[in-house]
């Protein structure tokens, strides 16, 4: 039972963590039409600069986290201005191909801006727990699953509710037509991009404590985004949050009942399966084959 | 009329998507060598029937039998990419050619099922590949030359003008030896020149290449002047099948064009 | 060649070779390689800096790489982000089954077969999941392939050590001596020079134009016939095949394999050598490989460090926006501009002798 409710918790906080980046993957996907590759990158870029603030000035966590959301925003738009939006008219494929070349870019640049060395970046909340029925839950657990979950609300409420949130989803559904109804699409764009870049960031941050601030750091949580976003399908934005709740707690469970490296490759497998049998997820449907 | 005199036979042909029914009980068939042409006002559910025949539809009810040298087939027993080697070969209402391949190639695509040789041997150009790349290469060039566009031969085909294109995708239907090619809108965006060399080209493909030929167009004109029989549906119901003349004046066809007279 | 050489016969052998050149591309790719193992052999006579060699022999190795992922993103419109792990296939495969004392030609044969069955399934794949989600589902098929190579106890951890080769049962070859090592960067350029043929064949055959067919305009290829399944898993199949047989060319020249360089990044950079080289280009593969690895390798890392990733990245970005044709079709469009240039003061010449 102590067992179980320890995956329990894990499986919370690297769940809100896989959320919070497929999230971020689905809203990208719904204004721009490509799957963002360089999401992960895009977050260790800022969990660096966070990393950095804090060896280099000592600032403690809780100043350094909005640093980082800044730099992810202005990463966002920059972005979103000099690459995706002189991209709009090329294929989809190029489009992806255009995300890889980002991660390229990044990779290649972290080792000139923060050094090879990894950096460590401390919890939220360092010490404290509580003990459940045998299974001790951190208040930092606690603490991020609530901020995330807040976070995540509060994106769904704007999106279903509010004028902007209108234009998110006119805009993914058609953005031709919004451009000529005076949706600002280019706005809504760049908007998604950097809140995309900073759940990116904030998920980075998530996770850092429990490893370091490296390039490969995000490389696992944006695959599972990825699986969240196909299992939950990329047409719904609660889908993917739903999946990635999901996908946490299997990881988590075959890493601990399976081999840590076989449980991983385990994993995928079922995914590539699951693809070939629901190549548009739980929730997605085909689309209509128009000849 | 013989009725099992036939090449292609719809019996009671329904095709639902959702809750829309597109085809509804249609029946008609055509005979060897014969022009038909299907007409019907907008989302009469034409080219339903097309997709239907074709199998890219596959869910429809009802059985469509189509009839070549060997005997007739149920074309619900055939998968999509079977269809073409049962003798039937189509175009599209919004022109599918490879852009960035010559027209040459083009149509060199269209004999695709005839080929013998597999990748192997075209890896190693075994002389039997190199032999039957060079026979279905001038089969191709004596397509563009029936279709009077031999000159356009090593051009890209994505660069052609509409009315060529056109000319491309049905010269294209003609290198797999069909015995019905389905034409969907042939005479769309073509000017009256090109329409009237179209007519011409296609009693030459019913003569010469000896096919029946099933179209739809909207250019009553040309569906007029062309076609042995008409069939004319609405709200994908069977309205009327005839000559040309009685279809013009069948009441039924006259009030789905116009509208009722009160 | 319309005017007839009289004067001089050596003029009329060089047009008659120009003609056979013209008219033969697979003449032009065993000349193009055998102008590789010329570079060679004066880089491992000390004409030319010897490094060059091993920079050279990995631009070959991302060559035939390059070919076979041109296959999916030129022609067939299929994108996969694991082109690097089938090299780790064909260079660990080879070395596994070599130290099952297997011969060479054997272990070599085996790795690419091994790797055509992965690749053959990830063809299966791609007939249900097509467009952004296959890019998705080729990265869970690298990873898990990254994970066998570090993970498993015959990989042997960091690297495998193959050691000197022994080619058709008599010919020992190592790479420590430097006239061996020159023959084993010969054997790869003809190796080269023969994938380019097989490329070519390819795509000038019914094979070709059928992985066209199915990427532009995926309804009237099933109209006629061509069946999407069939060529998406030719297509992987080949494309593998080719990724392998640079996996056992790496094998035979560096004479060991490691686990952990067959990742992500390699992929990326394959993928940038296609675009920066051109789609659908042959020789582009080369420039690409060239561009992307060989200035990286030979100019940059002294200028600016490694500098490799940012430069590929940013390459492959602009060529994308600014043009996607790629590279190797820049000589087509100098040459557009030269004949519009030409025809542009012809005109002005009639226009002079009407005045």
């Amino acid at each position: 039972m102590d067992n179980f409710l320890s995956i329990l918790f894990n499986s919370l906080q690297t769940g809100s963590v896989y959320a919070l980046a497929a999230l971020a993957i689905v809203l990208i996907f719904r204004t721009s039409k490509t799957t963002n590759f360089a999401q992960g990158s895009i977050g260790t870029l800022n969990a660096y600069v966070g990393a950095l603030v804090l060896s280099s000035w000592g600032w403690s966590i809780w100043a350094v986290a909005p640093v980082s959301i800044l730099t992810a925003f202005l990463t966002g738009v920059l972005i979103d201005t000099f690459i995706i939006r002189p991209a709009a008219k090329v294929n989809r494929i190029a489009k992806q191909i255009i995300t890889l070349g980002l991660i390229m870019i990044i990779t290649g640049i972290t080792p000139f801006l923060f050094g090879v060395d990894p950096y460590q970046l401390p919890r939220f909340i360092p010490s404290g727990s509580v003990d459940v029925l045998g299974a001790s839950l951190r208040f930092n657990t606690v603490f991020t699953v609530l901020i995330s979950l807040v976070l995540m609300g509060a994106i769904f409420w704007f999106i279903q509710k509010t004028k902007w949130g209108l234009a998110i989803r006119v805009t993914a559904s058609n953005e031709v037509t919004s451009k000529l109804m005076g949706v600002p699409t280019k706005t809504v764009t760049m908007m998604s991009w950097a809140t995309a870049a900073m759940l990116g960031t904030l998920a980075a941050l998530i996770i850092a404590p429990s490893g370091s601030v490296n390039p490969n750091m995000m490389f696992n949580v944006q695959v599972s985004a990825f699986f969240a976003g196909v299992f939950g399908g990329f047409q719904t934005f609660y889908g993917p949050v739903l999946a990635a709740f999901i996908i946490a707690f299997a990881r988590n469970t075959t890493a601990f009942y399976v081999t840590d490296i076989w449980g991983d490759v385990l994993v995928y497998m079922v995914i590539l399966v699951f693809l070939f049998f629901k190549p548009y997820g739980i929730f997605g449907k085909a689309p209509v084959k128009k000849v | 009329m013989k009725h099992d005199d036939y090449v292609l036979k719809l019996d009671n042909v329904t095709m639902r998507f959702g809750g829309l029914t597109a085809v509804n009980g249609l029946s008609f068939s055509i005979k060897p060598k014969e022009i038909v042409g299907l007409i019907g006002p907008n989302g009469a559910g034409k080219t339903t029937i097309f997709n239907c025949v074709t199998q890219f539809y596959d869910t429809y009810e009802g059985a469509i039998s189509f009839k070549n040298d060997e005997g007739s087939v149920n074309l619900k027993d055939h998968k999509v990419t079977e269809v073409i080697d049962l003798g039937i070969a189509r175009t599209f209402q919004n022109i599918e050619l490879v852009p960035d391949l010559s027209v040459l190639d083009n149509i060199m695509i269209g004999a695709h099922n005839t080929f013998k040789t597999g990748v192997v041997q075209h890896i190693f150009r075994t002389p039997k590949a190199k032999a039957e790349e060079k026979a279905i290469r001038e089969k191709a060039v004596e397509a563009l030359k029936f279709m009077h566009i031999d000159h356009l031969k090593d051009q890209f085909a994505g660069g052609q003008p509409y009315g060529v294109q056109k000319k491309i995708e049905i010269a294209r239907t003609l290198m797999s030896n069909p015995k019905l090619i389905i034409l969907d809108e042939p005479a769309a965006g073509l000017n009256d020149n090109e329409t009237d060399e179209l007519e011409a080209l296609i009693h030459r493909i019913r003569d010469e290449y000896g096919a029946s030929i099933l179209l739809i167009e909207h250019d009553m004109g040309f569906v007029m002047e062309i076609c042995d029989r008409v069939c004319a549906i609405n709200f994908g119901q069977f309205l009327a099948m005839d000559t040309p003349k009685k279809i013009q004046n069948h009441p039924d066809v006259q009030e789905a064009y116009l509208g009722k007279e009160e | 060649m319309t005017d007839k050489p009289k004067e001089n016969k050596l003029l009329e052998y060089w047009n008659a070779f120009a003609t056979l050149v013209k008219r033969h591309p697979h003449v032009q790719y065993l000349i193009f390689g055998l102008v590789l193992v010329l570079f060679g052999y004066l880089s491992s006579v000390g004409v030319l800096p010897s490094y060059y060699n091993s920079v050279f022999a990995y631009i070959i190795i991302f060559t035939i790489v390059a070919l076979g992922l041109n296959l999916l993103l030129g022609f067939s419109g299929l994108i996969s982000l694991a082109s690097s792990s089938f090299i780790g296939v064909g260079a660990l495969g080879t070395g596994v089954f070599l130290n099952l004392g297997l011969p060479f030609e054997i272990a070599a044969l085996l790795a690419i077969v091994s790797a055509a069955i992965i690749g053959s399934l990830i063809g299966l794949l791609s007939s249900k999941i097509s467009g952004i989600y296959l890019a998705i589902s080729t990265l869970f098929i690298a990873e898990i392939l990254r994970q066998i190579f570090t993970s498993l106890e015959m990989f042997g951890g960091e690297r495998l050590d193959i050691g000197t080769v022994e080619l058709l049962g008599f010919l020992e070859l190592s790479r420590n001596s430097r006239a061996q090592r020159f023959y084993l960067f010969a054997i790869m350029a003809i190796v080269m020079a023969v994938m380019m043929m097989v490329t070519y064949n390819i795509i000038k055959s019914r094979s070709g134009r059928a992985f066209m067919g199915i990427s532009r305009s995926e309804n009237s290829a099933a109209a006629m016939g061509i069946s999407p399944l069939k060529y998406r898993v030719m297509a992987f199949t080949i494309a593998t095949i080719f990724a392998a047989v640079a996996g056992v060319l790496y094998a035979l020249y560096y004479q060991n394999a490691p686990t952990r360089q067959w990742g992500l990044l390699q992929s990326l950079t394959i993928i940038a050598i296609v675009v920066v080289g051109g789609f659908k280009s042959i020789y582009g593969m080369f420039l690409g490989a060239f561009i992307i690895h060989g200035l990286s390798e030979l100019f940059l890392k002294e200028l600016l460090g490694d500098v490799s990733y940012i430069f590929s990245g940013i390459l492959l970005i602009v060529v994308i926006l600014f043009y996607p044709k790629g590279v190797a079709h820049i000589w087509v469009d100098i040459r557009k501009l030269y004949y519009k240039f030409k025809y542009r003061n012809k005109e002005k010449d009639v226009i002079k002798d009407e005045t």
